[in-house]
This record gives C-alpha cells, sequence and structure tokens, in this order.
C-alpha cells in the first residue's frame, strides 16, 4: 500500500481546470519529483495534499485512510507536513523557536502554567534538545539563536524542513525548495533531503523547476501539463521523453 | 515655582506611573505579542472603575454593619458621608471592600474579554475587533450614564476614598496607596515577562508574525488569542479600580476613546511587544501628564490665554506620529529573548579548575 495516493483529483478555480484528473502514489521512504511548466497545476495539488484546500472531485488518500476533507491542522496532525514556496518562517524569532512552536500539546502554552517556569521547564528542556538534533539534522544547530530573517535563503529552506520534522512527519510536501538558491548550496538541500530519506525512512513529494538536480536524486518523477498528467516514470526515463521535451524544454 | 511640593509630586507621578504601568502591560500582551488590536482598554479599564464605584456604595456599608444608603439623587450626600465615615474609622471593612473589589473587577474584566475577543476573534480579520471594541466602549460608557441608579449617570460616584483614608497623615496614606500601587505593577511586569519567555509566548508571537502557519501547525489560534485577552483585560480592570481610586471618583466621562489613545502612545512610545518598553513608555506619559497639569495651572494663574490642557492632546498626537515615522519599533524595542529552551542549548563552557 502506498503511503500517499491520490485518485482522480480534480479543482476547478471558477471555469479553469486548474488540476485534472490526476493519480498519483508516493511509497513510503521515497522522493517523488512533481515537475512541470509554470501553471501546470504543481502548486495547486500540493496545496490540496496538504489540505489548504479541497477538491472538486476525487479523494486523497493518506496511509490508507481517507484524509480528503480535512483542514491543513489535521493533515499535519496526520503526519503530512509542508514547506512552501517561500519560507513562511516566522522571521522575527529565532530558529529555535521557529522549530520549537510546532510541538503538540506543551504544558508551557497553557496560560495558567506559562508564567511559572518549573511547571513546564523539564518538558521544554526535552524539546529543546530534540529541537537541537532537528536543527542538527540540517546542520543549522550553531545558528540556533540567530533570527530566522538573519539565515541564508538556502539556510531558510532548511530551517523550514528541520521544522517541519518537529512534527515527525512521514511525508514531507516541498516546493521548490531550492528556489532563490545558489546551485552549490540547492545540491546541498537534496544531499540532506535524500539522508533523511535514508536514515529515517521519511517520504518527499517535491515540486522543482531545476531538473537537473532533481533527476540527480528522485526514485520517481510525475510531468505536469495544463493540469493534467502528461508523463510518469524514473529520472531515466523521464530524461529521454520525447513529449516532455517538447513541453518542457521546447526542443 | 516653590509652590510646588516636591515630595507630594513624587508620590504622585510614582501612582500614576504604576496604574499606566498596568494598562501598558495589558495591551503590550495583547497588541504588543499577541497582535490583537484591542481598541477598547478604555472599556476594561472603565469596568474597573464602575465596579468600584458599585463596591464603595452597595457592598462597603454592609460590610462596616450599616445599612447602605441609596448613593444617588436626594440621599445623595447623606450616602457620601457615609462611605467617608467608614473608610475613616473601619479600616477594615476598607480592605475588605477593596479586595472583593479587585476579584470583582477582575472577573468581570476578564469575562467581557474572553467572551468578547472569542466571538470576534473567530471572524477573518483581527481588526473587527478593534471595531467592536472601539464602538463596545462608547456603548457601554453611554448605557451606564443612561442608567440612573448605577453610578448616579452624569453625576458618577465622587467621595471614593483609598484604602489607607483612616490614616490621620494624608501623605503617608497616599504614599502607602502608591507602594500598593507600584507592587501591582511590579508583578504585573513579573507576570508578563514570565508569560512572553514561555511556550505560551512563543505561541503568542507565532501568531502575530503569521497566523496562517501558525494555524497549519495545528495550534489553536482564537482560544490562544481569547486567552490573551481575558488575561490583558484583568490586567487593565484592576488598573481601572487604582484610576478610581487615585482620582477619588468614578464617572463615565474619564474613559472616553482618548484614554484608549494614551495606552497606545505609551505602548507605541516603549516599543511594540517589550515590557520593559511599556514600562518606559508608562513613566514618560506620566511626566508629561503631571507637566501639562502643572503648567496649565500655573499659566492659568498668570493670566496666559491658553488652556495648556490641552496642548497634551496635541503633544500625543505629534509624538505618535514621530514615533511612526522615524523610530516605529519605539524606544526599547522587543529584542529576541534568551528563554529556558535556548539556555538548554547554549554549548557549555568547559569548567576550569582553578589551580592552588
Amino acid at each position: 500500500m502506498p503511503l500517499l495516493e491520490l485518485k482522480n483529483i480534480r479543482k476547478n478555480y471558477g471555469g479553469l481546470r486548474a488540476v485534472d484528473d490526476v493519480s498519483l502514489t508516493v511509497p513510503a521512504g521515497a522522493i517523488v519529483g512533481l515537475i512541470g511548466p509554470n501553471g501546470s497545476g504543481k502548486s495547486t495539488l500540493i496545496h490540496l495534499i496538504a489540505g489548504a484546500d479541497s477538491p472538486t472531485a476525487g479523494h486523497i488518500f493518506f496511509d490508507g485512510h481517507d484524509v480528503t476533507a480535512l483542514s491543513s491542522d489535521q493533515v499535519f496532525q496526520r503526519g503530512i507536513a509542508r514547506g512552501c514556496q517561500d519560507p513562511s518562517l516566522y522571521f522575527k524569532m529565532t530558529a529555535l523557536d521557529n522549530v520549537l512552536l510546532p510541538v503538540k500539546n506543551q504544558r508551557g502554552e497553557r496560560p495558567w502554567y506559562a508564567p511559572w517556569r518549573r511547571f513546564w521547564q523539564d518538558e521544554e528542556t526535552a524539546h529543546a534538545q530534540t529541537a537541537g538534533d532537528m536543527l542538527e539534522q540540517v546542520q543549522l544547530r550553531k545558528h540556533y539563536d540567530k533570527l530566522a530573517a538573519d539565515l541564508s535563503g538556502g539556510q531558510m529552506k532548511l530551517l523550514e524542513i528541520a521544522r517541519a520534522l518537529m512534527g515527525s512527519p512521514r511525508l514531507l510536501l516541498l516546493d521548490e525548495p531550492t528556489a532563490g538558491v545558489a546551485p552549490k548550496l540547492a545540491y546541498e538541500i537534496f544531499q540532506q533531503i535524500a539522508r533523511l530519506r535514508d536514515e529515517h525512512g521519511l517520504a518527499f513529494l517535491i515540486v522543482e523547476h531545476r531538473l537537473e538536480i532533481l533527476l540527480d536524486f528522485v526514485d520517481y518523477v510525475y510531468v505536469m501539463h495544463l493540469g493534467r498528467l502528461l508523463a510518469e516514470g524514473t529520472a531515466a526515463e523521464i530524461a529521454s521523453h520525447q513529449t516532455v521535451r517538447d513541453v518542457y524544454f521546447g526542443d | 515655582m516653590n509652590n510646588i511640593d516636591i515630595i507630594a509630586t513624587i508620590i504622585a507621578l510614582l501612582t500614576m506611573f504604576s496604574i499606566y504601568s498596568l494598562m501598558a502591560i495589558s495591551l503590550n500582551l495583547e497588541y504588543g505579542v499577541a497582535g490583537v488590536p484591542n481598541f477598547g482598554q478604555a472599556l476594561f479599564v472603565s469596568l474597573g472603575a464602575y465596579v468600584t464605584g458599585v463596591t464603595y456604595t452597595r457592598l462597603l456599608p454592609p460590610l462596616a454593619g450599616l445599612e447602605a444608603i441609596h448613593p444617588c439623587g436626594s440621599s445623595l450626600g447623606a450616602a457620601l458621608q457615609l462611605r467617608s465615615e467608614i473608610m475613616a474609622t473601619q479600616p477594615l471593612a476598607g480592605f475588605l471592600n477593596l479586595a472583593l473589589t479587585f476579584v470583582i473587577a477582575a472577573a468581570l474584566g476578564g469575562l467581557v474579554g474572553f467572551a468578547v475577543s472569542y466571538v470576534t476573534l473567530r471572524l477573518k480579520q483581527e481588526w473587527y475587533l478593534a471595531l467592536v471594541l472601539l464602538v463596545g466602549g462608547e456603548i457601554v460608557r453611554i448605557a451606564v450614564r443612561s442608567a440612573d441608579d448605577l453610578i448616579c449617570s452624569h453625576n458618577g460616584i465622587s467621595g471614593i476614598a483609598g484604602p489607607f483614608y483612616y490614616l490621620d497623615d494624608a501623605r503617608a496614606s497616599s504614599a502607602l496607596f502608591m507602594l500598593l500601587a507600584l507592587a501591582l505593577a511590579l508583578a504585573a511586569y513579573f507576570y508578563s515577562e514570565g508569560l512572553i519567555r514561555s511556550p505560551f509566548g512563543r505561541m503568542l508571537k507565532g501568531l502575530r508574525e503569521n497566523e496562517a502557519v501558525t494555524r497549519s501547525l495545528g495550534k489553536g489560534i482564537s482560544l490562544a488569542r481569547a486567552q490573551i485577552m481575558l488575561i490583558g483585560s484583568v490586567i487593565a480592570a484592576i488598573a481601572g479600580v487604582l484610576f478610581a481610586l487615585n482620582t477619588g471618583f468614578v464617572n463615565t466621562n474619564d474613559y472616553v476613546v482618548t484614554l484608549t489613545l494614551d495606552i497606545w502612545v505609551m505602548v507605541v512610545l516603549g516599543g511594540l511587544g517589550s515590557s520593559r518598553g511599556a514600562l518606559l513608555g508608562a513613566a514618560l506619559i506620566a511626566i508629561m501628564d503631571r507637566f501639562t497639569q502643572v503648567a496649565a495651572i500655573q499659566l492659568n494663574m498668570s493670566g496666559f490665554p491658553i488652556e495648556f490642557n490641552y496642548v497634551r492632546f496635541i503633544l500625543f498626537g505629534l509624538i505618535l506620529l514621530f514615533m511612526l515615522r522615524f523610530r516605529p519599533q519605539g524606544l526599547l524595542p522587543e529584542s529576541p529573548l534568551t528563554t529556558h529552551a535556548h539556555e538548554a542549548l547554549r554549548p557549555r563552557q568547559p569548567k576550569i579548575e582553578r589551580r592552588r
């Protein structure tokens, strides 16, 4: 059974069919790429999976359960975390605070306990250690007390991944994790992603424009065009797919 | 200027500073930290004051073992004399009444703050709350004013003595009241600092910085905002009790929109999100208030043709404009906090053993 399964997803915005009859699967522990020209419906699809919007028709299954109608926070609780195209961090807060915020059911978040540190400090220390480990995963631990706004573009993307990890997800949806990042750093981001898959069995669904990097790391690729699935296959198959080359590279 | 009593001025200043601090700390928690634009601070302060007016006329006499006299109309004078006598001769009844006043005011303020915000903050835009509270404050004020019997309509309740009125020495009694106000302000300051540095404070800042992300992380944002409004309103209502005791009367005229704006000036001046900034803003406004009052009296006596008290409003408007234009972060801006979690992750310095 695949971890994530989309069955005949359709999304209409007024008269526009942004996503049209798309079915795809993400197996557990796999990196799956989602590519296609601008406006082909990739980001809309990520939006729908993350629960930010619900599809006009079709079903989304996660781990065998129908999650189609769930809201974004319910989807997050189930184990699907999302990184956005523009890093949506808390820029005026430190890297550590950014990672600690998503922790569920914190005792110190209850206002009656909050002003008295002794009620929550042990729990907080434990969370901080976990957060430190997550930051270590993406090599940001030494920047834990920097404001998110003071990090580089690539580090912001990594911080977003670290934050997503804090909710102990099983699937990460990443929308252009390397947008606006220098090529060398972009490669490093994907190396971190591959490491997270190898060491923690995380699955990824990644929207990416930089095919030269993406195709080096993915297990499987779906190609979208005008809201429909145009092709699917392994990296090698996609790279040599004539229709994809026509649409995507324009040659 | 030799007719100014320095010690009395200092006592009055510190008392006002404490009361303003409570108001500023309250708004700083609500807007500075959590981003909830409370444009109804005057409403919550006034609730505390109205409760004071009611308890001093209805609760105090029974506490002193006497029968309450209707405070308005023909028995107004008798009722005033009764409460002055009780406050002068029965300190215990006075303290008990004050304690109950604080409890009732805090409960009422908290309840209204929570209820109003829990309903309104579910709307898409938190600025609806600002409008509801701005208008709500005025509606409550006019309603209280129209109620003939509650606090005697436009006459208000006068002769509300502080809890230390029984002392023969007027200066000692005002000094003790100042200490009470200062203690409450300090308690509110440390409470608010603790709150800001807690995981709850972190969540509130997250709400302020990026509501959509915080919601998608599964935080109950309407509840969190209503909770901080509850806490802020309790502090504001307590400030309202002290405000009424300090001026000695409760009148709806004191709780108009300008009071709300004064508190906003304090918080913007000090720095949004910073508790120390709230204290600084309160101190500066208290000093400026005193200055304009004294200047107005002096100028009046010398036959100056302008009522200097109104200069205050021009001054505050200018301060707000200049701050927003040249130093929007405030005089003591919010700084990244070193919370418990940051201390837990700080790399340990290897201990150097001292050689003997």
